[in-house]
Order: structure tokens, then sequence, then C-alpha cells
């Protein structure tokens, strides 16, 4: 049945695109979007600052620091304990425990069922985009794709190497492996709407803060 | 459900026009919206560029559809995607409830898409024992409220807090209130519960990668993600003209639709799937069925003008800037696909017999053309399905007096006769009352051109 319907609709096109008038191909020129793709690069110290703007101009708080210490200071200062859902990244752990943190119960990329329950998700990104404040999150490289979506808070940590200046960049970056992961997902700052009237409001169903650490040296 | 009919345009113009709240929301979510996209779109140096390259990559896609689907259909498959071919709506729901009944599915959480608005898969699923959950916070409004979309992006954009929070207190048993944010927590809490008890995400889709069998969802408010990141079955539904050939000219599209259609430079989240999880322990859906939905749309690559309809990437752009839609909004066009993009889709798609108002409900001033992140020429869309129109719909008397029009200028001494009958007549009768009503209409100068010259 299902390959009927196949052969139906494939028909259909290639009739129909044969009964029209020739298309008159115009020249496709490319590259216009990556037109600023090809500049220096720029120093950590600037393309973070960049990273920070961008993603508070979207309600995303940002954070940059020089070492472990300044992202466990950091971790303190934002989770104040309860519940924590962290990705299977091991340097997750290793920095929190470089905390203080009294930690009601710690889950490592907990189940669909038991994510709920979390009230802040700690994981680390593949890579980030400075001219737009996104962090792009793959899932074969790191369990963080609920860790990331149902609490209520998200922190990111990120080191300066990551950051990328442009989209166009990271999508040919993602485009470069073999095998595209099977998920990947750009965030850029917290979950919005504004379906009520085109008043905002921030965290309707994703993460309601974003804080992202950003280590400047590494 | 309260759904107008197209084929009484005029008469739901009417009756939007008479509203006043609803003109009120339209013209500040028309106006926002317009003006948004209009700085986003100035904050790149190349916008039109970008445009005739988005045109030139959907050109390409759709006078080599077959191919391309092929494409992505075979790249899809091979990395763990089931790929279901529909010819038409029916066929589609019968897919996907024979997919949700025999996995033994009880509730169904759905994320925003418009292609299953055109469906009606939500009927459907009902029929067949679902319950069904639309996510989406504008989509969850008018489903409590049992009313259809009015704006593609922006689906609840007629009602007011006040409305939504009498809703919400009638449906959820929630105080009332007229705080945005407490009435979006709420949906929010409510909804997390359905998430969690889904057994079944429906999603649509932004764009199909034919070289990768990616596909690609945008949004702001993470619906997307729960829906397709959630339930132990995904399905997505797509129309057949949403692949892309490469996975580079995504970089010119998240810079188009964000900006044209809110006036972001990127939406909150886009997620690209590309087939299943490699681990059964992975993160994510067991399976992945990607639902290829014809539905009329192969049809109108049988010609170059009616072909570009198929370009749309479904912004809603061409709605804000549309003096028809803003006055009128979304609901008067009884379809699925609103304001000039809509009336140029629907015909199309349902059968010009059904929505033959809808090319005549535009002024042809061109604003929508000037916003198309495609360039789509809807004005001469809507002409070209007019001319389609006008001899199946068009009346006796109003072909009868545009023939006796043609016969007179083309004759010197009938334009004589007729001009001296005109002057007289123009002041015994009234002349043409359906169009005076709200326009003006000259009276013929007591003296023509023709005599003015002969006095000199």
């Amino acid at each position: 049945m299902n390959n009927t319907a196949r052969e139906a609709i494939l028909g259909s096109i290639r009739s129909h695109l044969a009964a029209s008038v020739p298309y008159d191909q115009q020249e496709i020129s490319r590259g216009f979007s990556r037109m600023n793709a090809d500049q220096n690069p720029s120093s950590s110290v600037e393309i973070c600052g960049q990273f920070k703007a961008s993603l508070e101009a979207v309600d995303g708080h940002c954070v940059i620091v020089q070492d472990d210490g300044g992202i466990a200071e950091a971790l303190t200062r934002i989770i104040h304990g309860g519940r924590i859902a962290i990705s299977d990244n091991p340097e997750i752990l290793r920095l929190l425990n470089l905390t203080d943190l009294e930690i009601e119960e710690l889950g490592i990329a907990p189940n669909a069922h038991d994510i709920f329950r979390f009230d802040v998700g700690v994981s680390t990104v593949q890579a980030a985009i400075a001219e737009t404040g996104t962090l792009v999150l793959d899932s074969t490289r790191e369990r963080h794709r609920l860790v990331s979506l149902v609490p209520p808070v998200h922190i990111a940590i990120v080191r300066a190497s990551q950051i990328y200046r442009t989209l166009s960049e990271v999508l040919s970056l993602i485009r470069k492996d073999k095998e595209i992961s099977p998920a990947v997902t750009f965030i850029t700052g917290p979950s919005r709407t504004a379906d009520i009237e085109l008043t905002l409001a921030i965290g309707v169903h994703g993460p309601q803060e974003l804080y992202v650490i950003i280590d400047e040296v590494n | 459900m309260n759904h107008l009919s197209s084929e009484t345009f005029g008469e739901n113009a009417k009756a939007a026009l008479a509203d006043s709240h609803l003109r009120g929301a339209l013209k500040n979510a028309t106006s926002l919206f317009g003006e948004r996209r209009k700085a986003a779109a100035a904050s790149l140096p190349n916008w039109e560029d970008l445009r005739s390259e988005a045109r030139a990559i959907k050109d390409e896609v759709l006078s080599h559809l077959d191919l391309y689907l092929e494409e992505f259909a075979s790249n899809a498959g091979s990395r763990g995607a089931m790929i279901h071919w529909a010819r038409d709506g029916a066929e589609a729901n019968a897919i996907i409830c024979a997919l949700t009944i025999a996995r033994k599915a009880q509730i169904v959480v759905k994320s925003k898409s418009m292609t299953t608005e055109e469906t009606h898969l939500n009927d459907a699923l009902e029929a067949a024992g679902m319950q069904v959950v639309e996510t989406d916070l504008g989509e969850y409004i008018i489903q409590l409220a049992e009313e259809p979309p009015s704006h593609i992006i922006a689906p609840a954009i007629h009602k007011t807090r006040g409305q939504i929070a009498e809703l919400f207190n009638a449906e959820l048993g929630m105080p009332l209130t007229d705080d945005v944010a407490r009435l979006t927590s709420t949906a929010r809490a409510t909804l997390r519960d359905r998430f969690a008890a889904a057994d079944v995400g429906i999603s649509g889709v932004n764009f199909a990668i034919a070289e990768t069998g990616t596909i690609v969802v945008v949004e702001n408010e993470g619906n997307i993600r729960l829906t397709t990141s959630l339930p132990r079955i995904h399905i997505a539904v797509m129309g057949i003209e949403k692949v892309l050939p490469r996975f580079a000219d995504l970089d010119v599209f998240l810079k188009l639709l964000p900006r044209s259609g809110t006036g972001q430079r990127l939406t909150t989240y886009q997620s690209y799937i590309t087939g299943t999880k490699r681990q059964p322990t992975d993160e994510g859906p067991d399976e992945l069925h990607i639902v290829l939905l014809d539905n009329g749309r192969s049809r109108m690559l049988a010609h170059p003008v009616t072909r570009q309809s198929l370009a749309c990437i479904r912004c809603g752009a061409c709605l804000n800037a549309c003096p028809v839609y803003q006055q009128v909004g979304g609901h008067a066009y009884g379809s699925v696909y609103p304001g000039p993009i809509g009336a140029v889709i629907t015909p199309q798609l349902m059968g010009i017999e059904k929505s033959a108002q809808l090319p005549y409900a535009s002024s042809l001033c061109g604003a929508c053309r000037e916003v198309c992140p495609v360039k789509i020429d809807i004005p001469r869309l809507l002409l070209h399905l007019r001319a389609e129109i006008a001899p199946r719909k068009g009346k006796v008397s109003e072909r009868l007096a545009f023939k006796m029009w043609a016969r007179v200028m083309m004759s010197p001494s009938l334009y004589k006769v007729s001009s001296v009958l005109g002057r007289i007549l123009q002041r015994l009768v009234p002349v043409a009352k359906a169009w005076t009503n709200g326009r003006d209409l000259r009276l013929i100068e007591s003296k023509s051109f023709h005599e003015l010259w002969s006095d000199e």
C-alpha cells in the first residue's frame, strides 16, 4: 500500500513537472550568507565578550571566568542546592566536587521518567556561536538532551576554544562529520513565548533560566 | 469546531470588520511583527541576496522534486526512520492512526504543525480513541476554546488575556488573573503532566535535508523538543515541498525564517533530527516515522506560476504586511492558511470551487511580495487564479457588461452615443451599487475630450 502511494506521488510529480513549461534555470549564486566567515580569528576575550552580549540580548545569563575555581564559584552562586541533574560528561561531576554545595539529590543523565523532579540541569556543550549567543549540543557526544530541557534551570559550561564566530561555521562543522548525530540541538536563550497578547513570557516549556559559564582561558 | 468556510469570505470579512476588539488585536500584532521584521532584515547587509539565493534553492528543489524526495527518503530511511507516503490528508491520517493504535498509544502530544491542521489529524486521532494534546501555548489555548488558528505563527492572537483567563478558569480550574506569566506557567504545569504520560509525539517539519536525511524543526517554546525527545514514538508530518538539497542550504533559510516570522536573529531552539538513536540506551524516541504528504502539492508543479507557491516557508510575513489580513484576520479566510499566501494555496489545495472568493481578497498592492523571504510573486499568482475562476464563476451579467464595453470602446460612434447616454443616465439610476458602497464613482464630465478639442 505504501509502495503504491509512493509511486503515485512520484509519478504525479514527474508528470506535472513534464507538463510544465521548462523552467528557465537561474544561476544560483551561493555563499552570500557566508560573506563574513573569513574574517581574522579574534582573540578569546573578544569572542567571549561577543557571545555574552548576544546571549544577554535574548535574556540568558553569562558568567566569564578564568579557571576551574571560577567555574566552581559560579556554580555555587547559581545553584543553591536542591536536586541536580547532570549530563554524563565526567567533567561536570569533577567541577561539582570543587564546590561546597549541599546537594539533595544528584542524578546523572536521568531518563524520561525521572528527569521531571530535578530543579537544575548541568551540561557542557559541543560548540557555541558568538554572533547569536547559541549553544550547540550533540547527543552522541554527551547525554544532555533531557538535562538541558526539562529542569527549570539549565547551566551550560563552555570553553572559549569551543566558541565559533558564525552560524555558517558551525553548520559546516556539523556537516563535516561523516555521520550526522541523530539529535543536534541549538539553544539560544531561555524558552520563550509571546502567544498571549504578544506579551513576552520566559520559560514556557523549556528552562526558565539559562546560565552559561565560559572559561575564557581554557 | 467553529470553522468558517472560505466559500463565505465576504460575509466572514464583514463580521470580522464589525469586531472592534479583533481589529485592535490585529493592528497590534501585524504592526509589531512588521516592524520587527523590518529591523531584523535591515540588520543584515545582504538581505536581498539571501532572498534570491533562497528562492533559487527552492526552484532547484521543485524542478527536481522527485529526485530530492527519493534522496531524502533513502537517507532518512537508512538511518532508521520509517518513511510513509500519503497521497492525501485521509491517507496521512489513516497511517498515523494505524501507527498509534498498533502501539496501543493513549495520549498523543503535538507540537504546532500547519500540515496536520490541513489534514484535520486531531479529529481523526480522537475518533480513533486517542487523547490529543496541542502543546504550543497558542495552539493549546485555541484547542481548549475549540477554535482554529488565526495566524500562522501566533495562532491565538485574536484572543485577549481576559478571554484566556476565563478559558483556563473554566477548563483548568485556575483562579481568574490578568497576569500573562501566571497564565503561561499554568499551561506549562498542565502540559508537563501530559508530556510525561504521552506515548506518541507528533511534530511538523520546517526543512528536510536530502543529502543527510535530516529533519529540522524551529521553535521558541521548547514544546517541540519535548514532543520529539520524551515519548517513545516520534511521528513527523511534512508536505513534500519541504525538502532542501544540502545541509549547507540551512544557512540561508535559518537567517531568513526567524527574521521574517518574529524578527528574531534565531529562534530559541532548532532541533536537527537524523534517523533514530544509535544505542537503545541513548536518549530520545525508539521510533521515528516521517509522513510525506502530497495532498494536491504535486499538481501545483504543472505551471511555473503556481509552482512558486510551494516555495513558501510559512513565516507569516505576508499576513502581517497585507492590508486585507490586517483588517479581517485569519478566521475570515475559512482556511488553515490565511492571508495572501493562504489566498493562493487554499484554492490550489482544496479546489478552486470551494474557495473562489479568496483570490479576490486582495487589493494587489504587492506588499506581500515585498516581504516574502523567498520572493513569491503572490499578486501574479492571485491574478493567475482569478483568470482561472473568471470563466467559471463570473456572473453572466458581468461578462455581458464587459463585452458591451469592449464593443463601445472600439467604435467612435457608439462611444459618442454612450457617453451622452451615460451623462443623462448617471443622474437617474444608481450605478454599480456594490462597487460604490465602498468607493466614490467619478461622474462623467459634462464635456468629453473630443468635444473640448472641437470647441477649441
